[in-house]
């Protein structure tokens, strides 16, 4: 069994402090960056002490999920504060002017594969197609399917860009997969959107909503694994499915303070296994550990490893 | 008040007096918040100009700082009243903000740390660690001061108890029944049931009971976050009537921007609350159809009274008296009884300027009588 981050972690009280200084102008962009690189290392070091399988840089410096691609994609710009599904946390709300295509600028910027241990296997997490498509403001396409097409073939080509620089998996955050009320056709939309930018390959990480109202669906996405919020999604909802593929068991809560115990969440483990049957389990946080303030989220980072190593 | 149609009302939050954050924060009093001080003293009849001043060029004090809160309070209370509001309070002046406040002043709550809010902005946000309880009456000294200096009926605005359950972590009641519910979801949801219904109990009733037992005739219950967790909409309304429970005063619920809808039919249970006070120009319409919704209230035959939001307290842009009373009259005509209608901004007005609020208060009030003029014929 393997173990993952899934998302953006918190900054630490210091980055948070350097974040608040420069917003007033009283720290220079050079002073802010040693800060939030520093803080980047200082993750990195808790996921080689936890022994994760993936090393990801915590995107410390992404505002929201489709931020930096206001910068690495054309045509987009950052508009009004909307509520981030049912947080209460908010993103700027992608307004989509023109066709969206990789300018590819900015990319090393918010990809800190610099940073990462040489040898380790290295996650790069990106947003989803449909929710990048959904939760934007669509002033240049006809239609959703138009666009998600486009975002999709300018996320498959990040990914072999991200590939070129080092990175050798892929996490696709995907949240309105699993919102209420899909429609067929949005998740065919989705189906061949990922055809297109997973190709057979990656995570696609499903939160924040019961996914087992789209999972008979997603099991035939063109994807390797599926990540599931089971504080959102209760497991026996799954129980029947044909799980073909590994299942991202997301049983650390992000939006919680209360730490799991390692006994429960392997027996949750072995419940998933039983009931489902996947190709192979990974242990997940349930999404984003940025819900969180960072000295909870490190005994989260903690448990991952600690019940990592009770299974194995 | 309710003598006369479309009565006025403010919903919560004022911007901070600059004196009182200078003095506290240890700050150089500017020649700015001077200037400021006196022109609003003179704009708002605020009798205590001079009070103010002595205070801010005297060695700081504990003392002196008590009383220069107490002054923001009535320098507020003027300010509503002047801009020609009929319920006024003291715009929470000296609330750390809606959700810290009541946190910090109950049992069983330990912040951790910072979490993002968006960008670089961040909230404190609280684990209930322990079970909650009741700690001090926190909103009765400024209460019984908003009493003393008002010259107009009040109502006080008070976070309820889903919010503050919604916007902390549930480590105790999640802990406490973690063997009962093995699936992780079902976990999550029936104890939340559990938080919000004991911040009802224990923390929200026995402040109730505090403010009507020192005289509150009206008290606001602020939502925001009631409609996040469309499932969860129905543990309000049993916290709501849980925590109102022999609370004798009038009592209103403020929501805000959110889907009016999934209030519905759930809050056609609460039994002590009769006005629902909602945001509706943040919409973004000068014709009234953001007030369409109001057609709800007609689908599902709630009778309640609506505070009804004609200013956008996220915009500098003043809303022009005949704009509000053609909003007070749209909605009139939806609702089919002018006499349900109190018209106030949509939410708290914190975030705007001292000028553009005041600008904002005053054009209700003046649309609010030019709605009653032409109503009147």
């Amino acid at each position: 069994m393997e173990a993952h981050l899934t998302g953006v972690y918190p900054r630490s009280e210091k980055l948070v402090a350097a974040t608040r200084a420069a917003v007033r102008g009283n720290l220079p962009q050079g002073e802010l960056d040693k800060v939030l690189e520093e803080d980047t290392k200082a993750l990195i070091r808790l996921e080689e002490q936890s022994s994760l399988d993936s090393f990801v840089d915590g995107q410390l410096n992404w505002q929201d999920l489709f931020r930096p691609f206001t910068e690495i994609f054309t045509g987009i710009q950052a508009a009004t504060l909307t509520r981030w599904f049912d947080n209460n946390t908010f993103y700027r709300k992608p307004i989509i002017n023109e066709k969206v295509i990789l300018k590819g600028d900015a990319l090393k910027q918010y990809f800190r594969v610099d940073l990462l241990p040489k040898g380790g296997s290295k996650k790069a997490i990106l947003p989803g197609p449909l929710t990048f498509a959904l939760m934007s403001e669509n002033k240049a396409y006809q239609s959703i399917s138009d666009l998600v097409d486009d975002i999709s073939k300018a996320l498959k080509a990040t990914v072999r860009k991200l590939q070129a620089l080092g990175y050798d998996r892929f996490q696709f955050n995907d949240p309105s997969i699993s919102s209420p009320n899909r429609t067929k056709n949005e998740l065919t939309t989705a189906k061949q959107a990922y055809e297109t930018c997973a190709q057979g390959k990656g995570l696609l990480q499903t939160y924040f909503a019961n996914a087992s109202n789209v999972i008979d669906t997603l099991l035939d996405f063109p994807v390797e694994a599926i990540g599931i919020d089971l504080y959102s999604t209760p497991l026996e909802a799954l129980k029947g499915h044909d799980f073909n593929k590994i299942l991202g068991c997301g049983c650390i809560d992000g939006r919680n303070s209360l730490l799991e115990s390692p006994d429960r969440l392997k027996a949750i483990l072995h419940k998933a296994q039983e009931q489902l049957h996947p190709r192979d389990l990974y242990l997940m946080p349930n999404c984003d550990l940025e819900f969180l303030p960072r000295s909870v989220a490190e005994k989260k980072l903690h448990l991952l490893g600690e019940t990592k190593r009770l299974l194995d | 008040m309710k003598d006369r149609l479309f009565p006025t009302q403010e919903i919560g939050s004022l911007p901070k007096a600059p004196w009182l954050l200078a003095y506290i924060r240890n700050q150089k009093i500017e020649e700015k918040q001077l200037e400021d001080l006196s022109k609003w003293s003179k704009t708002t009849g605020f009798e205590n100009e001079s009070e103010v001043r002595s205070i801010l060029a005297s060695p700081r004090t504990s003392q002196a700082q008590e009383r220069l809160r107490e002054l923001a309070s009535i320098f507020a209370i003027r300010y509503l009243e002047s801009a020609g509001l009929d319920f006024v309070y003291d715009g929470e002046q000296n609330r750390i903000e809606m959700y810290e406040h009541p946190v910090r002043h109950s049992n069983g709550f330990e912040f951790y740390g910072n979490v993002r809010s968006f960008d670089n902005r961040y909230y404190r946000k609280a684990a209930c660690v322990d079970k909650v309880g009741f700690r001090d009456a926190y909103h009765l000294d400024e209460f019984k001061l908003v009493k003393e200096h008002a010259k107009r009926p009040t109502k006080v605005p008070i976070t309820g108890p889903y919010t503050i359950a919604e916007w902390s972590f549930n480590e105790y009641y999640q802990q406490r029944r973690s063997k009962d519910f093995p699936d992780l979801q079902k976990l999550k949801f029936e104890t939340k049931r559990d938080f919000v219904l004991d911040v009802a109990r224990e923390i929200l009733s026995p402040n109730l009971k505090a403010l009507v037992e020192a005289g509150a005739e009206w008290i606001q219950v602020d939502e925001p976050a009631l409609t996040t967790k469309p499932d969860e909409v129905p543990f309000f309304v049993e916290a709501f009537n849980e925590c109102t429970k022999a609370v004798g005063c009038k009592l209103s619920l403020h929501v805000c921007f959110s889907n009016y809808r999934l209030l519905y039919p759930h809050i056609l249970e609460l039994k002590n609350c009769s006005q629902l006070a909602l945001e509706f120009a943040n919409r973004g319409d000068d014709r009234g159809d953001a007030y369409d919704q109001l057609k709800l209230l007609n689908e599902f035959g709630d009778e309640r009274e609506i505070g009804l939001g004609v200013a956008d307290v996220h915009v500098d842009r003043v809303e022009s008296p005949d704009l509000v009373r053609h909003r007070i009259e749209y909605a009139s005509k939806i609702l089919a009884n002018p006499a349900r209608v109190y018209v106030n901004p949509d939410c708290g007005l914190r975030t705007r300027s001292w000028d553009v609020a005041y600008a904002k208060l005053t054009s209700i009030s003046k649309g609010a009588d030019l709605a009653r003029r032409a109503l009147s014929g």
